[in-house]
């Protein structure tokens, strides 16, 4: 019963992707198109490329804000589920059909919304009015901006017209991403120095100087991905990672030719860049374990001072860094919308020939964004398993391992590509690797030595055992 | 119990990488994860540690209650007497041992007309007997220091919420409930009345708890009575649910 | 000392009297008592009829050649306690002088003003010159005495009697008044702490039983130390307790067909060591613990007997009477016990302006304004009067008739005060004024003739008197005819402390604080002037009379800053002949407040749990 709520509801999300999706692209066309609906005069003219006005809408206000303010429920009630608890369920609509169903939570979403919102927005009297104010401002814009380059779906064709799901593709691609996510650290560190608390200072300090560390690593870990496929832009790697390693294509009946080949994805190619560019940008969202500018046991934050929906804009855009950490990855390492073995031909030429474009991209738009879930989970996971880094740990974590593992992997792999541009012998490392890895977590950790000559000592009550008597000890080695 | 720390302070390959125990981490979580999100929540309230599919071991309050257990330090009720009135004698000790000063008395005297006999052996009784149950931190002290056992905390309750704070400052109208309780010690089962006995009485010395003295009620009413034994007196449910 | 304030005043712990000679253990040689006591003195008001303890004068042993010792300090007796040397007057009592040096022998029956019964045996101490155990209370020590008060002997012996004095005896504590000012419950903590050995069934004595008006019974509890019948018999002179029966149904009665109605009856409550005989009216309304001490004076009569005032929070609960050699001894009478009704009952709690329909709470300046606006135009006319109540301390009266004379011009000053009545044949007077003597000091020192209040109401009557300022709301005649005659006054200005039917007539009432609401003297009917100290303050608006005239000088325009009864003695003190010489501070007694084991439990805003809901315990007769 239960897991059948769970598929229901796993079904409602993706059909809400799905159509906003499908939204996407039939508007997009329809700009390109011309306003067929406004008379012939405005069809004639038309309004080529002004397709990004509604990807801008609908990406980064429908799907980024919309999956991150989901992602602040998601946030409570998976690690509530992680942890053996309930999570919120405790705001309900009173409505006919809705009455007493908390409906895993969601109503709470609108309650965080009102209580926000409606909050007193108070400033201390001490603080610095226009960098108080701009620092929410500062946090936020960025990260919304930084989705501009991101490709949710591919090129089809709509209307007759060529349409994508990207606002923008200019030629720097991923140096926008750089650039921008730099600029979030003015945010943070405004808001900790306007607010003139020290704490909140502290919280800044601590927020620049790890966003400064890992900027480093981060450029780093990508410049791997960008050798191989040659390109900065970001569309452009998507679709060098749809071809195939090594190619097997077989003869279907019904289908025809089927390429069930290994495709190229970053992660296969650059597992060690894609767990540099995953640390240091998870650094960068300053989510645990990276959380010590928030440190909440300690300083609280760099907007301790900050209340209302000022604060709401801080954690808002902390959600949406996830949700964009999570869509470029897709996009670099897990090959964007690319489905892979061989259902992408097939896809495309079926529904090419059906001249369903809208259907075909919004396909391939779902599969970005069920990875890009995917990764939001991760990311999500990632802060309910592990404890916070020490602030020492954190900065030698960047310098001392993350930095060299980059460098390192930028030289191997520049090698490797020099010998083979087929990138073959770049992907067979990468699947020692990544098999190396695995094995290793899958292995029986042994039992410790000593251990071992535990195991026959009478446990106590609480399965302790006792510590071995020097006497007993000395026996077992006869 | 999914993870065992290991004594040995050396760390292998394994645990330098790093990685791999991060995969095997997040692999325990999703694995919570995962059964509770698709396994339907065990209600049963018993259940402390649960290792069904789901192991959600959280009990939705209001609405699914864990049964306090056995000697439980409740609501105080004030202990009636067979006649239905107080056994406290307003002696003070409880509000003397309050450590929240919680406890306000006032005493009064029973004329020694009193139509009851218990009346009027006794000579004082509290006009006023107030817990302010918001400032009770719920020690037990008083239930501790009683001489009379005539205040217990045995009703299995805790104390019901109220919209203002007046509503939580008890008196003995809402305090006096629940099984009388009668000890043999009790002077109204050794003499008749204050003045000097006719006869001296031939029952040996006993103290609270020694013995039990069957109640003079009608019959019929014999159940609302509390054994007084050495055993944890049982948790009793009899206030309106 | 402590104890004695602590515990009930009975003299059950004496202080040593000042001088007495102490001991230097250090010092191998002993001390040289170099300011020998003063001799008793015998200069109570009644010395006729104080008794004299007559058993308690041994004769000091002469030096005879016979191997009798030579004093070791002539003229003392010295002995030795617990190792201790002490050296004791002669015909000293050595359950007190043992206290000198650390020593302390239990004892129920003993009292320092009564004759000895030794009868208890709680006082057993071992001694060199006795092979038995010996009753301290009744031994006289003689010179080079060894006494032992705690070996194990005088212990096992003090377990013993203990154990037979709780052999019948209830143990009702819990009901019982006296728990916790209790020498049974002491002594059991303190010489026995085991259970009892009895199989079989307790004696049974009538309970509650009323012996008069002040006293309830409960022969139970008695441990049959004769106490009261002594006190009666002895002190007050009316004998009307008595001891019946023999063994162990002994019990203590009245005479048949007598009833305990003496006016001194409530100090048998004091002296019982345990809780027979409790007091009607205090009964029941708090624990002993609960109360804090202070020491005042007794307002009832013109003796001015020394007590204790109990009180808890901002209620007055009971007097106690304070050891006093000169007034009052040990003991003060029934009728001054319930005096201190009026400290806690119709109490003016507010400043009101305006007669009848127009009457209304007001605030303290604008009533201030409202007097000093009409008095100022009335300033030295014979059309203003001053009456003076004899109830109000030295200071109150100082200040105000002060404000009297200097910012009313008024030459002389009726006297009001409460109506005379019966007095006795011990302490009691006839005048209820506590301070009348002190009154009439205070008028010739500050030059103000006294006028009896006859006058007043003649000069009323007639319309020669248009305005009055009253300080104290007692009139010596029926306050409802007295108000009558105040409701032809065209301005009253009236400080009181309790409501009346005068209090409806004023046009500014001003409330007054009593005594046991801040510090003072009163001088009695001897002329003896005693410090009394603040138990509580004043709730709200209530000042003190000398505060009022204090506020009204200075609305007068008088640069007067006195911001205590000891600013006002001071001031106006020397001014006084028989005053001048007073050390206000030196006579102030040693204790301040003794407080209680635990203040009245209280609520976040302050006041007992319960309070809000049911009203203050005043307002439920308290
Ligand atoms: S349980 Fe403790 S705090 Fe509560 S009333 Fe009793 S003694 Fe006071
Ligand atoms: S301790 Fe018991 S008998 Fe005494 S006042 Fe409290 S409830 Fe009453
Ligand atoms: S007289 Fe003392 S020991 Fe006896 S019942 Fe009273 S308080 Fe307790
Ligand atoms: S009633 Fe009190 S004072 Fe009198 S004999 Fe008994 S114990 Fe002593
Ligand atoms: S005090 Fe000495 S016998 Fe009682």
């Amino acid at each position: 019963m239960k897991a059948l709520e769970v598929i229901i509801a796993i079904g409602v999300i993706l059909g809400a992707i799905f159509g906003l999706s499908a939204l996407a692209y039939a508007l997009g066309g329809w700009i390109e198109a011309g306003f067929p609906f406004f008379g012939h005069r405005l069809v004639e003219s038309g309004l080529p490329g002004w397709a990004w006005v509604s990807n801008m809408l609908i990406l980064v206000l429908g799907f980024v804000m919309l999956i991150a303010t989901f992602l602040t429920l998601a946030e409570r009630k998976w690690s509530a589920m992680i942890q053996d608890r309930i999570g919120p369920n405790r705001a309900t609509i009173d409505l006919p059909g809705l009455r007493g169903r908390p409906l895993g939570g969601v109503f709470h979403v609108a309650t965080d919304a009102l209580k926000m919102l409606t909050k007193e927005d108070f400033r201390p009297k001490v603080a610095d009015a226009l960098l108080f104010n701009l620092g929410p401002i500062l946090a936020f814009a960025p990260v919304l901006a930084l989705f501009a380059v991101v490709p949710v779906g591919p090129q089809v064709t709509v209307f007759g017209q060529r349409v994508g799901l990207q606002v923008a593709n200019p030629d720097f691609g991923m140096l926008w991403v750089f650039a921008i996510a730099s600029l979030a650290v003015y945010g943070t560190s405004l808001a900790g120095w306007a607010s003139n608390n020290k704490f909140a200072l502290l919280g800044g300090v601590r927020a620049s100087s790890q966003m400064i560390s890992y900027e480093v690593a981060l450029g780093l870990g990508l410049v791997g991905v960008m050798m191989a496929f040659s390109s900065v832009r970001l569309p452009e790697l998507i679709q060098g990672q749809t071809t195939h390693l090594w190619g097997g294509t077989v003869e279907l009946p019904r289908l025809g030719a089927v390429n069930l080949g290994i495709p190229a994805w970053g992660l296969f190619l650059q597992p060690v860049g894609f767990i540099v560019f995953f640390a240091a940008a998870f650094a960068e969202t300053k989510r645990a374990p990276f959380d010590v500018p928030e440190g909440e046991s300690e300083i609280i934050g760099y907007f301790v001072e900050y209340s209302g929906m000022k604060f709401g804009l801080f954690m808002i855009s902390e959600f949406a860094e996830v949700v964009i950490l999570a869509a470029i990855t897709t996009a670099i390492f897990l090959g964007g919308w690319n489905i892979g073995f061989g259902f992408d031909s097939t896809l495309t030429r079926a529904l090419t020939q059906a001249n369903l474009g809208w259907l075909l991209g919004a396909i391939y738009a779902t599969v970005f964004w069920i990875k890009a879930l995917l990764l939001c989970y991760l990311q999500l996971a990632i802060r309910w398993t592990f404890p916070r880094f020490r602030y020492d740990q954190i900065q030698s974590l960047g310098w001392k391992i993350l930095l060299p593992i980059a460098l390192a992997n930028i030289f191997i792999t520049g090698a490797l590509i020099l010998v083979d541009p087929s990138l073959r012998s770049l992907a067979v490392l990468g699947f020692v690797e990544i098999g190396f890895v695995l094995a290793l977590t899958l292995r029986r950790p042994e039992p410790a030595g000593h251990e071992a000559d535990d195991a026959h000592l009478p446990a106590d009550a609480h399965g302790h055992a006792p510590p071995p008597l020097p006497g007993a000890a000395a026996a077992s080695h006869h | 119990m999914a993870y065992k720390a290991t004594k040995n302070p050396t760390t292998d390959l394994r645990e330098r990488l790093f990685l791999p125990e991060l995969l095997r981490g997040l692999a325990i979580t999703t694995r919570h994860f995962l059964r509770n999100l698709f396994n339907p929540r065990d209600t049963n309230v018993h259940v402390v540690d649960r290792k069904g599919p789901n192991l959600v071991s959280t009990v939705s309050y209001p609405e699914e209650k864990t049964p306090y257990p056995p000697g439980y330090r409740g609501l105080h009720r004030l202990v009636p007497r067979d006649d239905g009135k107080p056994r406290c004698v307003a002696c003070y000790m409880c509000a003397t041992i309050c450590p929240a000063q919680c406890i306000y008395i006032e005493a009064g005297e029973y004329e020694t007309t009193d139509p009851s006999s218990e009346s009027r052996v006794i000579e004082k009784y509290p006009t006023q007997f107030v817990i302010d149950e918001l400032r009770c931190i719920v020690c037990g002290l008083c239930v501790d220091a009683c001489p009379k056992d005539a205040i217990r905390m045995d009703t299995g309750l805790h104390t019901p919420s109220e919209y203002n704070r007046s509503g939580f400052v008890w008196d003995i109208p809402k305090l006096l409930q629940g099984p009388a309780v009668s000890h043999a010690s009790d002077p109204w089962n050794k003499r008749a009345s204050s003045a000097t006995p006719p006869h001296q009485h031939h029952e040996p010395h006993t103290r609270i708890g020694e013995g039990l003295v069957p109640l003079k009620l009608p019959t019929g009413e014999q159940q609302k009575r509390t054994e007084v034994t050495d055993q944890a007196i049982p948790v009793t449910r009899f206030l309106k649910d | 000392m402590s104890e004695s304030d602590r515990k009930k005043p009975s003299g059950d712990a004496q202080p040593s009297p000042p001088g007495a000679p102490t001991v230097h253990p250090a010092a191998g040689t002993g001390p040289t008592p170099t300011n020998p006591p003063p001799s008793p003195t015998a200069s109570g008001p009644r010395a006729g009829i104080e008794h004299q303890p007559p058993a308690a004068k041994p004769p000091i042993p002469p030096p005879t050649p016979g191997g009798k010792p030579t004093p070791k300090h002539p003229g003392f007796v010295t002995v030795t306690v617990d190792g201790k040397e002490l050296v004791a007057k002669p015909g000293e009592n050595m359950i007190d002088a043992v206290k000198k040096v650390g020593s302390d022998i239990p004892y129920y029956c003993y009292h320092h003003r009564l004759s000895i019964a030794a009868n208890c045996r709680m006082c057993l101490v071992e001694v060199s010159n006795s092979p038995k155990l010996v009753p301290a209370c009744q031994t006289p020590m003689a010179e080079g005495m060894v006494i032992h008060t705690n070996s194990p002997r005088v212990q096992e012996m003090q377990r013993a009697v203990m154990e037979f004095l709780l052999l019948n005896h209830p143990v009702d504590c819990a009901i019982c008044d006296q728990a916790g000012e209790c020498k049974l419950e002491d002594y059991y903590q303190r010489h026995d702490y085991r259970s009892s050995r009895l199989e079989g069934e307790k004696l049974m004595r009538a309970k509650r039983k009323v012996l008069g008006p002040t006293v309830v019974l409960d022969q139970e509890r008695c441990v049959q130390c004769t106490r009261c019948v002594r006190f009666m018999a002895e002190v007050a002179r009316e004998p009307q307790l008595g001891m019946f029966g023999r063994g162990s149904a002994e019990y203590i009665d009245t005479f048949p067909g007598k009833q305990l109605d003496s006016n001194y009856s409530g100090n048998t409550v004091d002296i019982c060591p345990v809780g027979a005989l409790l007091n009607r009216d205090f009964r029941f309304r708090a624990r002993s613990w609960f109360l804090s001490a202070a020491p005042s004076v007794c307002t009832g009569c013109s003796r001015g007997c020394s007590t204790f005032v109990d009180f808890m929070g901002q209620d007055m609960y009971r007097y106690r009477p304070r050891e006093n050699e000169q007034i009052n001894k040990s003991w003060m009478c029934d009728q001054g016990r319930l005096s201190y009704k009026y400290v806690n009952q119709h109490r003016v709690a507010a400043v009101m302006l305006g007669r009848g329909e127009d009457r209304r709470e007001a605030t303290v300046p604008e009533a201030l304004r409202s007097v000093a606006e009409q008095f100022k135009a009335l300033a030295g006319t014979e059309g203003l009067a001053v009456l003076a109540s004899p109830v109000a301390s030295n200071e109150d009266l100082l200040a105000t008739l002060s404000f009297a004379r200097d910012a009313l011009g008024v030459r002389s000053v009726f006297v009001s005060g409460r109506p005379g009545g019966a007095g006795d044949h011990y302490l009691m007077t006839p005048d209820k004024n506590p301070n009348r003597r002190g009154l009439e000091w205070i008028a010739r020192g500050l030059d103000l003739a006294l006028k009896p209040f006859s006058e007043l109401a003649q000069a009323i009557n007639s319309g020669k008197v248009k305005a009055l300022y009253a300080i104290g709301g007692e009139v010596p005649v029926d306050p409802s005819l007295v108000a009558q005659g105040f409701a032809r006054l065209e301005y009253l200005v009236l400080q009181a402390s309790n409501e009346s039917a005068i209090t409806a007539q004023a046009q500014v009432l001003l409330p007054a604080a009593v005594h046991v609401e801040d510090e003072g003297t009163f001088t009695n009917l001897d002329g003896i002037t005693q410090r009394f100290r603040r138990a509580y303050p004043p709730r709200a608006d209530v000042k003190p009379h000398w505060a009022w005239a204090v506020a009204l000088a200075r609305e007068f325009g008088f640069p007067w800053a006195h911001a205590s009864a000891r600013d006002v003695f001071r001031e106006w003190g020397p001014r006084v002949a028989e005053l001048a010489s007073f050390d206000w501070d030196g006579a102030a007694p040693p204790v301040k407040i003794a407080r209680g084991l635990n203040p009245l439990p209280t609520a976040a805003d302050g006041r007992p749990p319960g309070y809000r809901e049911f009203g203050p315990p005043r307002d439920r007769g308290i």
